[in-house]
């Protein structure tokens, strides 16, 4: 700790409800931006910066990477769910046209778990020829009895996926939370629980119960741009990555780490990169060990090599949203007043670990005094889930909130007055207020309610949601450099890699808001391991641990620079000085004023430079998360949905997505963010879904034709509200977004249906088949 | 060439791209049985044989004609990618479902996976980088940048090859039309309504002009 501290008093909250604050920050920490700043680039709708390479084709991806001499690797994969490996022989491969390397993954004796394991690799001089050369390795396999269905493995006497305890394997992607010892039967590994009061004596106290089961499927990523990694050894102890990433430095440290590297040895670059959802960090899949494979057949055949994925082992073997079951059971009094809410959550993330369901039960509809959110993991042989946008919680929302619609209706409540009876957060509890009004909820419900009376053959519904995420922006985890030289030139530099968010233009218009230049001006420098410590894009972090950073470093050297002005202008201090878009300026007096460049010409030596990090969030903004030391975030789904009681398909014709993200630093970016969210949202309650044939163990649509995502005629009719919130976590008032953003949306579709057709549909995706049976009441 | 039917995409590959499939899948005669190798000869006179192993091939693509050598079994896209550097077309699916692939063959938007390199001489192929005249980027790319269209970015070459051709169109009349005719084209951001937005900007500047 470094003690002192500089305490501001600043006007914080939303809406109407602003206060005045005193906030205790790190002394040399600017005085945070509050609801009382005037910003002139933060808060507008600002276009990216690097987006000209995009919409040209020019832009450099991983896929994209071409090296003088690069190979190309192609691993092949066990067809088999169980195996023992009896016999293997890469030999053959190096025979084969083009080959330059072949190497094992597997031993024999060792076993396979998931069909789509590693088995072996090859390099060659064209990705034809590396494919073609995995037919001529030789390998023996001998099946042993698998298990694929989540609910045949909890069954006493089930093939055991694992002979051993298994490892958590956490990623930058994973919400932080506490970890737990867990216990191991069969296949079901117990996480910790979440728990307040006693679940037994609420629903012992409860009147009137609702009880049920509810089913999630599994759900792939599905980045369009497959996991990718391209290694070339520079010496005997220095290689050069670029790789398809969320985690610069979490694949700098495993390259590191498996080849006995310094990480300062190993330089990582992501330029561009097509989307990750939290299945890429490492150098590795989740799955597949990419990162080895490519840098040993590197190693070995002394050339650079690409390893690319193809479409199919995207869906297999490199992470997924695991597929849960849920048994709730809500207790309340016969005026509506929830006693408790109990859940035990069996998830399956295949042979990997991590298939909780989130905070939403647990810390939404916190009035309820006696909550107990009980969490397994149940292994299968399929490949393994890992961090998928809000992990665990589409899941989690989705169990609770149908949970709720159906309590309701027996007790006869409007669903969405039992929520705000419910919800203890201020500005959850304004969202839904909002959104009572902006999305007319009672009129639509009662014409919903007419068109089911009437029993027309198109009914709608309309559901409400809501999300749960914690501010986790880090501290001193980006160290960000900004600065300006002797020409003008203003440049921001960082590791960090942007992966679609738009952190690029944020750290440009941080600088510009700084030095009041125009956000076209500002260079910024993103995506290459040697630019300075940054984040892993997981857990909604990236913006409120890099922004703040910046504009640390930038104030850093604009107060060095204005002592620079006010010695120019003969000035004693810097008192009186004020920046503006001219340059610096006197206030009152003589009004003097030296212009930027001018300015910037008399710098001693090259440029001022500064580097600086952000600390621990100085504010427990307005609600603190249940099950971290952060403070909430919430947000809130309104959704009409219209079903065709004739064919059982679900369209969603409108949503109200509410939220509150912070301060918005770049709406248009946050914006794009959120619509993202909603897409993912309404693909993963309608459509998407692994299915893996329980006979062969292998996925059967593990393709873009057959494993159906949303495409552009599917929209709604959308409309983005932010809640603007001054919270005084840090000095740019960042939150994150891109994780909330995705949590409600399927749930609260789930409600919409329930309501439009009298009748639950406890399982995700909502297909036609399982919305006819739910009306037809089977 | 001139009288040249209206393409579509199963009818490009219907009306040639099998001919040369087999042609070019036909095995050499000092490996190949007897009865299994395709002659020359007794191909139609529409019909080409090329291969086995890489073959020259012209294609006129952006306005200009680059030559290039590929075996039969090289799909355009690779051609693009792998031989020609012009990596702003995308592999997805690789399968045709996805629409990150598209370019144009005379001014058809078509999934370049799905072809065979060897199939398109002769036609002209615009792909994303021929979208802009010089640094001058054209109405659509300059939309798709202020309307925020591409997050990641991956699927935007397809989108914008795609929604070229449906402005060309002109079944671009309203958002549900521009909804539909961009329906073959994935992006997993979830950007569509920043991509509809910037389709229909542009179409609407047209409409008035």
């Amino acid at each position: 700790m470094a003690g002192e501290t500089t305490i501001y008093t600043l006007r914080l909250g939303f809406d109407d409800k602003l206060k005045a604050v005193k906030v205790e920050v790190p002394k040399g920490e600017p005085r945070p931006w509050d609801a009382d700043s005037e910003l002139a680039v933060i808060g507008r709708d600002t276009p990216r910066i690097d987006s000209v390479p995009k919409v040209t084709g020019a832009a450099q991806y991983t896929h994209d990477v071409r090296l003088p001499g690069m190979l190309h690797a192609a691993v092949l994969r066990s067809p088999h769910p169980a195996a023992e490996i009896e016999h293997l022989d890469v030999s053959p491969a190096l025979k084969q046209p083009g080959v330059r390397a072949a190497i094992d993954l597997v031993k024999v004796g060792d076993k396979v778990r998931f069909a789509g394991a590693d088995v072996a690799a090859v390099a060659a001089k064209t990705r034809d020829e590396a494919r073609a050369a995995l037919a001529s390795i030789v390998v023996r396999y001998r099946p042993l009895p698998f298990v694929v269905d989540l609910d045949e493995a909890i069954q006493p006497g089930s093939p055991k996926v694992h002979e051993k305890a298994v490892k958590d394997r956490r990623t930058e992607g994973d919400e932080p939370s506490e970890g737990g010892k867990a216990r191991v039967e069969g296949n079901v590994r117990r996480n910790p629980s979440l728990s307040k009061g006693s679940s037994n004596k609420g629903l012992r106290q409860a009147k009137v119960r609702h009880e049920a089961t509810y089913t999630t499927q599994v759900h792939t990523h599905s980045a369009l741009e497959t996991h990718s990694i391209v290694v070339r050894w520079d010496s005997p102890k220095a290689m050069t990555a670029w790789c398809s990433t969320q985690g610069i430095f979490s694949v700098r440290d495993e390259l590191a780490g498996v080849f006995e590297l310094k990480p300062a040895d190993v330089k990582v670059f992501t330029e561009y990169m097509g989307g990750g959802f939290g299945a890429k960090f490492g150098a590795s899949a989740p799955g597949s060990r990419l990162g080895w494979i490519a840098g040993e057949l590197a190693r070995k055949s002394k050339a650079p090599v690409s390893l690319l994925l193809d479409r199919h082992e995207e869906h297999v073997c490199t992470g997924n949203r695991p597929g849960s079951t849920q048994r709730v059971t809500l207790g309340a009094t016969t005026s509506g007043e929830l006693t408790a809410i109990h859940v035990v959550g069996h998830g399956s993330a295949g042979i990997g670990t991590g298939a909780g369901i989130g905070n939403n039960a647990f810390g939404i509809y916190t009035r309820c005094p006696n909550i107990l959110v009980e969490s397994r993991d149940v292994f299968c042989n399929t490949g393994p889930g890992t961090a998928f946008r809000a992990p665990g919680h589409p899941q989690g929302a989705f169990a609770i909130e149908l949970a709720i619609d159906e309590l309701a209706l027996k007790l006869g409540k409007d669903p969405l007055e039992l929520r705000i009876g419910h919800v203890e957060h201020p500005v959850r509890r304004a969202q839904l207020e909002l959104g009572r009004e902006r999305f007319r909820w009672a009129e639509r419900r009662r014409e919903a309610d007419a068109k089911r009376s009437r029993g027309a053959r198109y009914l709608t519904g309309v559901g409400v949601a809501c999300s749960i995420w914690g501010d986790y922006g880090r501290k001193n985890a980006a160290r960000v450099t900004v600065s300006v030289d002797r020409d003008g030139v203003v440049e921001v530099r960082n590791g960090v890699q942007d992966i679609g968010g738009g952190i690029t233009t944020v750290l440009a218009m941080v600088a510009a808001e700084v030095f009041a230049r125009p956000v076209p001006s500002i260079r910024v420098q993103v995506g290459n391991s040697e630019l300075g410590p940054s984040v892993g894009s997981g857990g909604s972090q990236t913006t409120s641990s890099v922004a703040p950073a910046a504009r640390n470093a930038a104030e850093a050297v604009k107060a060095e620079l204005t002592e620079l002005a006010a010695k120019l202008l003969g000035r004693g201090s810097t008192e009186g000085l004020v920046w503006g878009s001219d340059g610096v300026s006197e206030v009152g007096g003589r009004k003097r004023t030296i212009a930027f460049a001018e300015l910037c010409k008399k710098i001693e030596g090259e440029a001022v430079v500064a580097t600086a990090s952000r600390p621990q969030t100085y504010n427990a903004g307005p609600m603190r998360h249940p099950s971290a030391p952060v403070y909430q975030i919430a947000g809130a789904h309104f959704i009409e949905a219209e079903v065709d009681t004739w064919t059982g398909v679900v369209r969603v014709p409108e949503v109200l997505a509410i939220h509150d993200v912070g301060r918005v630093h770049n709406p248009l970016t946050t914006r794009s963010q959120v619509n993202g969210g909603i897409a993912l949202g309404i693909s993963y309650a309608l459509m998407e879904q692994r299915i893996v044939d329980r006979g062969s163990g292998r996925m059967l649509n593990p393709n873009l034709e057959s494993y159906k995502i949303i495409g552009a005629a599917e929209l709604p009719k959308l409309d983005i509200v932010f809640t603007e919130l001054h919270t005084g976590a840090n000095s740019t008032g960042a939150v994150g977004i891109g994780e909330p953003s995705t949590i409600p949306t399927a749930a609260a579709i789930a409600c919409a249906v329930h309501h439009a057709i009298g009748r639950p549909v406890r399982s995700l995706p909502m297909t036609p088949d399982r919305v006819l049976a739910a009306i037809q009441g089977a | 060439m001139s009288e040249r039917p209206k393409l579509t995409r199963r009818g490009l590959l219907r009306g040639f791209g099998t001919a040369t499939v087999i042609a070019g899948c036909a095995k050499p005669t000092a490996e190949g049985a007897a009865g299994e190798t395709a002659q020359p000869e007794d191909l139609p006179a529409d019909v080409v044989a090329i291969g086995p192993g890489a073959a020259p091939l012209s294609l006129e693509i952006n306005g200009s004609v680059r030559s290039l050598e590929v075996a039969a079994s090289v799909t355009l896209l690779a051609a693009l990618r792998d031989h020609l550097d012009l990596t702003g077309s995308k592999e997805v699916c690789d399968r045709g479902a996805c629409g990150a692939c598209m370019v144009l063959v005379d001014g058809v938007p078509m999934n370049s996976c799905m072809m065979l390199a060897h199939d398109l001489e002769g036609r002209s192929i615009t792909t994303v980088e021929g979208l802009a005249i010089g640094d001058t980027l054209a109405p659509l790319q300059s939309a798709f940048i202020a309307h925020d269209a591409a997050q990641c970015g991956f699927c935007t070459s397809g989108m914008l090859i795609s929604a070229t051709a449906l402005l060309r169109t002109g079944d671009s009349k309203d958002r549900s039309s521009i909804a539909e005719g961009m329906a073959g084209n994935l992006c997993r951001c979830g950007s569509y309504h920043h991509i509809l937005a910037a389709i229909e900007d542009v179409a609407g500047v047209q409409g008035g002009a």
